[in-house]
């Protein structure tokens, strides 16, 4: 008896402990954020009314976020911590180890340590940023997840005299919408996504086609096709499939007509539900994927021995109507190097280094010396795979995948689970 | 002074198993506990556990049974189609590994223990790379493929990894069937030859031994080796995620993995394992009251 209230005090006391670290994790900081936002009085976005918001950035609605009391970037030149070990967290095979071992060699008289961790989604790794066990100086996520890094104050400013580098990269990531005026963000990567196919097991050419997402539900690639396994891509191109052009849209009868179509995209083709497209395809475990644009220059270096390269193909709208991201670099404030990191953030936009990362990970800097014609002349990219390249003007043609408001992200997420569910 | 420290001994021996289970079962089953009867955080959408009993709600667990029971019950279909395959799959591996079971318990004599080695060789290897293996074996191209064609003579061409419902049923028999070979081998083992011999004696054929002596008691060994190879056979996801990779195959495993990445459905995943516990407890708890009850006869 007396141990059994032992217990309940015991656990009562935890979860009183454990309230407070989420206080102070969580909600706590979102109020500050929420103070902040009221006290700034920021030009742009939905003002903070009383109870924490989450402002969703678009291009539309170009947010500048807060800086956060306390959290102001550090003073310019500042020298680089000694003997510190750096610590990135980013996607398995997203970064080349050659870079790692350049910024340690140009930086050895400091003696740093680069250490990468990654990540399988960047849901696990918000979760393992906000839990703090690691101090993770450089988080390599797509601009939808600013938000709320920003809210909970887990980025840090960046303080722009160590980027001169910023320099080489297209001028729009100097005020993009999702972050104006650069305060937290440099841009990392560029993809579209479209659609990946071998030329030898698929006989049409599916860019003359109409409306070339109608391939996912064409029954004679039923069991040789796959989409991707992200529920925003795979909801977003069922939406422009249907004819929207809203890929972020709350909308109930659309949505209802995106769970319709999957459903029978299910039945029609039995599609594989995966990320591995960039293996699968070249090894001839698929016909046809849905992709992003990296996952097809990179399947270059997976084709099997004989393999002409020139089978593969990838199709994104001409006229750049098509879905189009880039990820970003930010600091972060669990970080114990600020300095480092932004050196290491300013050596991967140099443009011989994010030349050598676009060759090792496929995907694409957005650094302004290089042009698509070079790309192809340097025989970089195979000519079948040229629409692979991102195009600067895409990005103000083509659709962004935009952090969700709560309630509308849970309609989606009900979707692709019922998707999932082979329902 | 001797007899104390003795009284001491044999609880103080079970200490570490105990702890075992606390650490290992009671804490993260009450944490998953918790997690269902929690909440979810409005923005991040992370589970917040209600470490509190006092505090459980039962949202999540309604969200779960609407969906499993309710107008959009797209929980279902993943549910019977794992009941199908499991049920599929365990009788078939019932009908491989008896034969098995029977001719090492009966006819294998001196090599009964290399036997039983090696049929449980494979399994030294780890059960994803196994799976890995017959991604290759039954690839379009594959062995399997060039095997069935007589090297390409014949026109057959079966896509085997692309959302087949009997791939994914024989990769759970691959997987689990020694689990069925062992119970049931130590069960024929242990019927004596004399009982047979009996049998013959009395006038039973051979297949009325087989019938009336050999099933009735190797039923303990059936029942244990169904049970072995139901229950993580339920719980499987990732030989429909290798060898299929379709939601057309999803099972309750996927729906679960599935649902705890899917942010602010932790507290579903929960319930979902919940309920599965306590359909699957059932039977277990059948089994164990059998075998006590079959000891005590014995």
């Amino acid at each position: 008896m007396t141990d059994l209230t032992g217990d309940i005090a015991r656990l009562g006391m935890s979860r009183r402990r454990i309230l407070q670290a989420a206080l102070l994790a969580g909600p706590g900081a979102m109020a500050l954020a929420a103070c902040a936002r009221a006290d700034s009085s920021t030009p742009t976005g939905t003002a903070a009314s009383g109870a924490a918001t989450l402002q969703i950035a678009s291009p539309t609605n170009p947010v500048k976020w807060p800086i956060n009391p306390g959290n102001e970037a550090i003073a310019s030149g500042l020298s680089p911590e000694k003997d510190a070990v750096l610590r990135l967290y980013n996607y398995a095979d997203y970064l080349d180890p050659g870079i790692i071992k350049s910024f340690e060699e140009k930086y050895a008289d400091t003696g740093v340590k680069v250490e990468l961790s990654t990540f399988n989604d960047t849901l696990e790794a918000m979760a393992k940023i906000r839990g703090g066990s690691v101090p993770f100086d450089i988080y390599f996520p797509s601009y939808d997840q600013i938000g709320k890094l920003v809210l909970a104050n887990l980025v840090r400013p960046l303080q722009h005299s160590y980027i001169p580098n910023i320099a080489n990269v297209y001028p729009e990531f100097l005020n993009p919408f999702y972050d104006m005026e650069w305060q937290y963000t440099t841009p990392y990567t560029l993809y579209t996504t479209g659609i990946g196919w071998r030329t030898d097991r698929v006989t049409e050419d599916i860019a003359a086609r109409p409306n070339p997402y109608d391939v996912f539900w064409d029954p004679q690639y039923q069991e040789h096709l796959a989409v991707l396994d992200d529920y925003r891509e795979v909801i977003g191109m069922t939406l422009l499939r249907n004819g929207g052009t809203d890929v972020n849209t709350g909308d109930d009868a659309l949505l209802a007509a995106v769970r319709d179509a999957l459903l029978q995209m299910n039945e029609k083709t039995q599609p594989r539900v995966t990320i591995t497209g960039y293996t699968d395809l070249p090894e001839g475990r698929l016909d046809l994927s849905q992709a992003w644009s990296g996952d097809l220059i990179m399947a270059v270096s997976y084709l099997p021995e004989g393999v002409d390269p020139s089978i593969l193909r990838y199709w994104f709208p001409k006229d750049g109507a098509g879905v189009v991201n880039n990820d970003v670099m930010v600091s972060l404030k669990g970080g114990q190097n600020p300095v480092l990191s932004h050196l290491f953030i300013n050596h991967v936009m140099d443009a011989k280094e994010a030349m050598n990362n676009f060759a090792y990970t496929g995907y694409q800097p957005p650094q302004v010396s290089l042009t698509p014609e070079k790309l192809i002349s340097d025989g970089f990219i195979p000519p079948n795979l040229q629409e692979a390249i991102v195009l600067p003007g895409y990005f103000d043609s083509g659709y962004r995948l935009l952090e969700l408001p709560p309630d509308i992200e849970a309609k989606y997420l009900a979707i692709w689970q019922q998707f999932k569910a082979g329902a | 002074m001797a007899k104390r420290s003795q009284r001491f001994l044999w609880p103080a021996l079970a200490i570490p198993s105990f702890a075992w289970l606390a650490l290992f079962l009671a804490i993260p089953f009450y944490v998953v506990l918790c997690i269902a009867f929690g909440q979810v955080d409005p923005i991040f959408r992370t589970s917040i556990p209600a470490w509190n009993p006092l505090d459980w709600r039962f949202d999540q667990f309604a969200i779960t049974l609407d969906r499993i029971f309710g107008a959009n019950n797209f929980y279902l279909p993943p549910i019977t189609r794992t009941i199908t395959y499991v049920v599929t799959a365990v009788i078939i591996s019932l009908i491989i590994a008896f034969p098995v079971a029977y001719f090492t318990a009966r006819y294998a004599g001196k090599r009964k223990g290399l036997v039983l080695v090696l049929l449980v060789a494979p399994f030294w290897i780890s059960y994803m790379m196994r799976m890995l293996a017959w991604v290759n074996l039954l690839q379009t191209d594959g062995i399997v493929n060039s095997v069935i064609s007589l090297g390409g003579l014949l026109p057959v061409e079966v896509n085997w990894l692309s959302g087949k419902p009997y791939t994914v049923v024989m990769g759970l028999i691959y997987g689990y069937v020694p689990y069925m070979i062992l119970p049931l081998f130590a069960a024929l083992d242990r019927i004596s030859p004399s009982l047979l011999e009996a049998a013959r004696d009395l006038g039973a054929s051979g297949f009325d031994v087989f019938r009336r002596v050999v099933i009735p008691m190797s039923i303990p060994g059936i029942a244990a080796g169904m049970l072995l190879v139901a229950l993580p056979m339920m719980g499987d996801y990732f030989t429909s995620d290798l060898l299929s990779g379709s939601p057309d195959t999803s099972m309750i495993g996927n729906l679960i993995n599935g649902t705890i990445q899917t942010p602010g459905q932790s507290g579903q995943a929960a319930a979902l394992l919940l309920l599965v516990l306590l359909v699957l407890a059932a039977p277990m708890f059948l089994y164990t009251r059998t075998v006590a009850r079959s000891e005590t006869r014995s």
